[in-house]
């Protein structure tokens, strides 16, 4: 239909008002009928293509995603910290036989100032003097490194703001998707959870679980009960 | 205790395992470790010979570590290999085929020094008699 007809047809129907309100309403309901079909259409089309069934999976299998990456989560947070509160401990020991070593250095130096002393006395006096220089330098490039450590857990910040985002992404998608099934599958009792049987399941993430140990005790429980 | 001389292959994907495990082996008087990072490349290394325990994950590329075990377990030059599998596999599923194919310890992630310790001198007991 051209500008020019549309206009013709708009004008002819601002003449007769009352048929074109009837007309709207016709229109209305058609297209709503229309939609409606396209909807069914649409839902059918994905159950013969298996996407609901898809779907379904997806929606199961998120939440075991979203576990898997809060355990990753926790684990590096776990690790980070063990490591922080090593450097805790360590760096004042350090500090201490820093400062024990430089004052002992000092009073030798004193010591040594007189003349009078047997030459073994120097000779020992000197070795320990060398070592003491050595626990000084030696203690110093051990804050380095554990400078260093301490330096290298800025990752657990990171990667666990990314890791929490993902998994807030990953609540609501699975929130959308339940939703959706409920409204579509209104009939359809949801599916239990599948249960992989396989044998590469990675960390379990789920102590309570079962048929899964959670400790090495448990393990070696169930060796002896079964005689290995 | 331990023989400095035990040769020791670490099977593991991730290089931050088998450097915690090769440090682990050195604090207990192991210092003849070497490493593979799957199944094949560790199989492929026991074959060429020299070593006397082995220690792997199970959840690796190209080979895993229980296909490992038992192309092992086939292998007369290799079968009577002591190996210690050490994984976050934890179903009983999982220990139970491990024990069927011959496995000598299984050790669950995260695990300890104290816990590796014990199953490797268990092992070396059970071995000796």
């Amino acid at each position: 239909m051209s500008k020019n007809e549309k206009k013709i047809t708009q004008s002819i129907s601002d003449n007769t008002a009352l048929d074109g309100a009837v007309a709207v309403k016709a229109n209305e309901d058609d297209m709503l009928h229309r939609i409606g079909q396209m909807t069914r259409g649409l839902h059918e089309s994905l159950r013969e293509l298996g996407l609901d069934q898809m779907i379904e999976k997806a929606a199961q299998e998120i939440p075991d995603a979203r576990d898997r990456l809060n355990y990753v989560a926790t684990m590096t947070e776990q690790a980070a910290d063990r490591v922080l509160n090593a450097t805790d401990i360590a760096n004042p020991l350090q500090d201490n036989i820093i400062d024990k070593a430089a004052s002992l250095e000092a009073k030798w130096k004193d010591v040594m100032k007189t003349p009078s002393l047997k030459s073994e006395y120097n000779e020992a006096a000197e070795a320990t003097l060398v070592f003491l220089k050595q626990a000084v330098e030696d203690s110093n490039a051990t804050k380095a490194q554990l400078l260093e450590i301490m330096m290298a857990q800025d990752f657990q910040d990171l990667t666990g703001q990314v890791i929490k985002k993902i998994t807030e992404l990953a609540h609501s998608i699975e929130k959308e998707l339940v939703r959706t099934l409920v409204d579509f599958a209104p009939n359809k009792p949801v599916m239990a959870a599948v249960e992989s049987d396989g044998l590469l399941n990675g960390p379990q993430i789920n102590p309570e679980a079962t048929n899964v140990v959670s400790s090495q005790e448990q393990v070696d429980d169930l060796l002896d009960s079964l005689g290995f | 205790m331990a023989d400095p001389n035990t040769k020791f292959l670490v099977v593991d994907d991730f290089s931050t395992m088998r450097r915690i495990v090769r440090n682990l082996l050195k604090e207990l008087g192991y210092t003849n470790v070497e490493e593979a990072e799957d199944g094949q490349d560790g199989l492929n290394k026991l074959k060429s010979g020299g070593f006397d325990f082995v220690v792997s994950d199970w959840n690796m590329p190209n080979m895993d570590g229980l296909t490992m075990l038992q192309n092992i377990r086939k292998d007369s030059a290799l079968a009577s290999l002591p190996v210690l599998m050490v994984t976050a596999e934890a179903k009983k599923e999982n220990i139970i085929a491990a024990a069927q194919a011959g496995a000598n310890g299984y050790v669950v992630k995260p695990f300890t020094a104290a816990t590796l310790d014990e199953k490797l001198s268990k092992i070396f007991e059970k071995l000796g008699q």
